[in-house]
């Protein structure tokens, strides 16, 4: 009963502000980004990561005269969108190769980050050689071009980015009464290109005498007017930049595209509603550029009624303001510091053996599973299928499944294994997870074959549970053998673990085999083949075959105990191989998720495994031998 | 049995799936130089047997063990399934273009030489030899033509090079320009182009000589003999469905703003003496009919119509998986809970 109102104190806890209202947050703006619409926050965040492998600014990034530390994604993009026309001086470009340095004559520092003038000057001085390699094919490019092409295609991005709004910045004067008067404007103002193509129809007419005359017959109207018309022709060079899709469709059309704001700037037909938008987006920028805290929430609060109405509900809402929190709350890394804190906390109990410091160790733990599972409930929430479905969501799944299995053993033992257990578990795990974490963007969209919620939910949820307690018995495994080596004569501890063992193999063996044939299911459902001999069908079987050959060997005695623990431990190896290792083949239907550091770290991991293991098994064998003889 | 399907795992990356399976998954030795070794199909084979050997132990058959039996008996079922779907199943693929309608379906791998009668006005007379008669110095003959087809080479993938200097063989149609020759298989099964290379004898006519043909070849080769002209096609062997399916309209659906497809569908017409209908093939939501099952598996964009091509399978074991997999999952479920109470005994310590 502990548990349950621990449970509920921490519920109490979390800094749930359920919905705080119905208006957005300027980094709460709908963008859509491959295949989705999705806060500016997370916008910001997936292209500063593309360009500086960073998801914020910090202090080294950032130009000496900032005051604060740090700067967050959005709050960079609103600058360099908003001010496109200044000078930049954050250091977001990433080069950490010396050679490609010095080739566009920079200089190489050990910090590696340039500003985005820098690395203008170096590619302009290298632009044919990209212009080169830029048409070769993907196998000819030496590791140095492929560097160079991303730095390049990083640098339009960058650009693209910068000048994505600029048709909507007020940054054409109108001088002269008379445009002022027709375009419905004070004077000495500035308007937007937006604003002036939105009523060109009015400025057609003096347009037309203009041109009819010759240019030194123009009186004082018309020669303004033609330095407003040079003025836009020079904005237009942006157009390129359609990268943010701010817009929402028509209300009426069918197809799902939202546009960039240069794409509604080409467009003759746009409805009400867009027009609303754009308006509510116009007064942001304004206030974003005057700084002004105020008028940026007014215009918010336009924005938000007038924000798509497929999109005006409370479930969007909620789900785009969550999406913001879990991007700034960074749930994970705090779990995994709760984690950290059970781990030491055990650590010190094993020494100093006070009973509430287990305790503790234990809240932590479930402390940090708890956050755990809400950020993978707001990830279900937000993208609106499974848990798993990318390879880093099954990390973070099978991590969650494993600290899970390792409270149940704890609950249930209550003498410290499962606590350390999970925390090794969940620290681990989640080191790994931030890994691929800096991959890109981690809600990305399915391919068609995957899209399936329902064998989503089911075959792979239950397969990467397996996983999870596969490798929670491999960890239960490791204890056995460390705590038959040191302490042999505690034979009732051992008694315990080693039917402990038994039952999560028996678990594992279960989710593996179970997920597996649904897995096989799907494919005929889907495919028409129950087995396809695919690198990950394999994989999966070769955990099950290992698994069952252990409990066979188990029971007819051919393994005793130790035997048994070090075959978990090799069990380890087959899940990570089956996991991670066949996508080192990049062949066949589940290849998701290839990266190329990755081979080297499966090794490291083999061999540890296996060395740990075989030392710790012979140590055990040579113990007992000792003692009977 | 692990051990081939590490091997047969990482073989795939150099070879294709399908050859990949021939030699480990469905063979019954595989020969390393001279030493022989159990293919997969032999192990599981063996496998069944020491299943069965299971059941006679005499302590097996009380209540509290009924887990443990229905997980063996589950695991045999599958054994006979697999069987049972390794050597009756059929599958090929359906390539329909929008507006028209098609019969039959291409296997992946294998091919077969048409030798087409077109002399008459009213029907085509069609004679095929299938993959594996088409073997070096083999003889095809047919009550159909008056003539012997004598096999010089079938080549597994192959490509066309110019001919620079003729020999002394008498070449004719294509071959005088060109020759087939013989390059290693690709990793892709699909991207193969099988070629044939043979001599037309005893025509008594100008048409006796050497000739080849390669798959999907863009005109094909004519002989005249006589007054009959026979046209010769090397193409992906063909097995005819009971019915008929036209296609109404292929549909593609992208992730907005990307490149990501969403879905693909297919909107076809079943077309069959008894029973005709409309309906939709999609990712995920085969047609079932007559014991095939058609599925959406691919497409080829054209200019003005595309094509689908759906994945046709024939399966008798189809069920047995199933049903096993229920078994083995029930059984375990059983052993797991009646095991637990055991293993996990609140023991403090």
């Amino acid at each position: 009963m502990k548990a349950i109102n621990i449970f509920i104190i921490f519920l109490l806890l979390i800094p749930n502000k359920f919905l705080k209202s119905e208006v957005f947050n300027s980094d709460e703006i709908l963008v859509q980004e491959n295949g989705r619409v999705k806060p500016f926050d997370t916008f910001a965040r997936n292209n500063l990561l593309a360009i500086l492998s960073k998801r914020s600014l910090k202090s080294s990034a950032l130009p000496n005269s900032y005051s604060e530390k740090q700067m967050s994604a959005s709050d960079w993009l609103f600058e360099i969108s908003t001010k496109p026309y200044q000078a930049h001086n954050h250091r977001i470009f990433n080069i950490q190769n010396p050679e490609l340095v010095r080739s566009m004559g920079l200089d190489w520092d050990d910090k590696h980050l340039f500003t985005a003038e820098e690395v203008l000057l170096g590619l302009q001085n290298k632009i044919e050689y990209i212009n080169k390699i830029q048409n070769l094919d993907e196998s000819q490019l030496s590791s140095f071009d492929e560097l160079m092409l991303r730095l390049y295609r990083n640098f339009v991005l960058y650009q693209e980015l910068k000048y994505s709004l600029s048709c909507l910045l007020p940054i054409i004067p109108i001088n002269n009464n008379e445009i002022a008067l027709l375009m419905d404007v004070e004077n000495n103002t500035k308007v937007s290109y937006y604003n002036i193509i939105s009523k060109i129809d009015r400025l057609r007419l003096p347009i037309q005498n203009m041109l009819d005359k010759e240019s030194n017959n123009w009186d004082v109207t018309e020669q303004s007017l033609s330095q407003i018309l040079m003025q836009m022709k020079e904005i237009n060079q942006d157009k390129f930049a359609q990268k943010l899709k701010l817009i929402p469709p028509q209300e009426e059309s069918k197809d799902d595209i939202w546009l960039s704001p240069w794409e509604i700037v080409e467009k003759s037909d746009i409805d009400n509603n867009q027009k609303r938008v754009i308006n509510s987006l116009e007064k942001l920028i304004n206030a974003k550029i005057k700084n002004d805290r105020d008028e940026e929430l007014l215009a918010m609060s336009s924005y938000s009624q007038s924000v798509d109405p497929n999109y005006r509900n409370y479930f969007t809402f909620f789900k785009i303001q969550k999406e913001v929190w879990l991007n700034k709350t960074k749930i994970f890394i705090k779990s995994t510091m709760f984690y950290l804190l059970a781990f030491l906390l055990l650590s010190i109990s094993w020494i100093v053996k006070p009973k509430f410091l287990k305790l503790t160790a234990l809240i932590m733990l479930v402390f940090g599973s708890i956050l755990h599972s809400y950020g993978i409930i707001l990830r279900v929430i937000i993208m609106a299928r499974p848990p798993v479905s990318t390879l880093y969501e099954s990390i973070i799944f099978v991590n969650l499944i494993s600290v899970i299995f390792a409270l149940i053993l704890e609950f249930k033992r209550r003498d410290g294994v499962g606590i350390f257990v999970g925390s090794v578990c969940g620290i681990v795990l989640h080191y790994v997870g931030f890994g691929y974490a800096n991959d890109g963007d981690t809600l990305g969209m399915l391919v068609a074959v995957l899209n399936s919620n329902f064998w989503l939910a089911t075959h792979v949820t239950t397969i990467t549970t397996g996983y999870g307690a596969s490798l929670f018995a491999g960890l239960l495994g490791h204890i056995y053998l460390v705590q038959a080596f040191m302490y042999p004569n505690d034979n009732k501890y051992l008694k315990t673990l080693s039917k402990n063992m038994l039952g999560a193999t028996l678990f594992a063996l279960f989710f593996t085999l179970f997920g597996t044939i649904l897995g096989g299911i799907w494919a005929d459902q889907s495919w028409g083949r129950f087995w396809g001999w695919d690198p990950k069908e394999n994989g999966a079987l070769l955990i099950v075959m290992w698994q069952i050959m252990l409990l066979h060997m188990r029971i007819t005695g051919m393994a005793k105990p130790q035997g048994f623990a070090f075959g978990l431990i090799l069990n380890n190896i087959v899940v990570v191989m089956a996991w991670f290792g066949v996508n080192l083949l990049s062949v066949g239907l589940h290849s998701y998720g290839f990266a190329s550091g990755i081979a080297r770290n499966l090794i490291i991991f083999t061999i540890l495994e296996l060395s740990i293991g075989v030392i710790l098994y012979f140590l055990v064998i040579k113990n007992i031998k000792s003692r009977f003889t | 049995m692990m051990y081939l399907i590490i091997v047969g795992t990482i073989a795939q990356k150099n070879m294709s799936l399908f050859a990949v399976q021939e030699k480990y998954f469905s063979s019954f030795i595989i020969w390393y130089w001279y030493f022989p070794f159990p293919g997969l199909r032999l192990s599981m084979i063996l496998m069944f047997f020491n299943l069965s050997g299971f059941f006679i132990n005499k302590n097996l058959w009380k209540i509290k063990k009924s887990g443990i039996i229905l997980m063996h008996l589950g695991v045999m079922m599958l054994l006979i399934g697999g069987g049972l779907t390794g050597v009756f199943s059929k599958e090929g693929s359906m390539m329909i273009e929008e507006g028209k309608s098609t019969n039959y379906i291409e296997d992946y791998n294998l091919s077969e030489l048409a030798i087409v009668n077109i002399s008459s006005q009213s029907y085509d007379e069609f004679t095929i030899f299938g993959q594996s008669m088409l073997k070096r110095d083999a003889k095809l003959e047919s009550d159909n033509f008056n003539f012997t087809i004598e096999i010089e080479n079938y080549m597994k993938n192959s490509e066309v090079v110019a001919r620079e200097k003729s020999d002394n063989k008498n070449l004719k149609g294509m071959m005088k320009n060109l020759i087939i020759q013989e390059i290693a298989p690709s990793k892709e099964e699909h991207l193969n182009i099988p070629g044939v290379t043979f001599y037309i004898k005893n025509t008594n006519t100008e048409s006796d000589g050497y000739y080849g043909v390669f798959l999907s070849q863009s005109v094909p080769q004519s002989i005249r003999i006589n007054d009959k002209e026979y046209i010769i096609i090397l193409r992906k062997e063909r097995t005819y469905l009971p019915f008929s399916i036209e296609l109404y309209d292929f549909k593609k659906i992208m992730h907005p703003g990307t490149n990501i497809a969403k879905s693909y569908s297919s909107e076809v017409y079943l077309n069959d003496n008894e029973i005709s209908r409309t309906t939709l093939i999609q990712m995920n939501e085969p047609l079932r009919y007559k014991g095939y099952t058609l599925y959406q598996s691919s497409f080829i964009e054209g200019e003005i119509n595309d094509i689908s091509v759906l994945a046709v399978v024939k399966n008798y074991g189809r069920l047995f998986p199933y049903i096993s997999s229920c078994i083995i999952c029930l059984g375990l479920l059983i052993h797991l809970l009646t095991k637990l109470p055991i293993l996990f005994i609140k023991e403090r310590i």
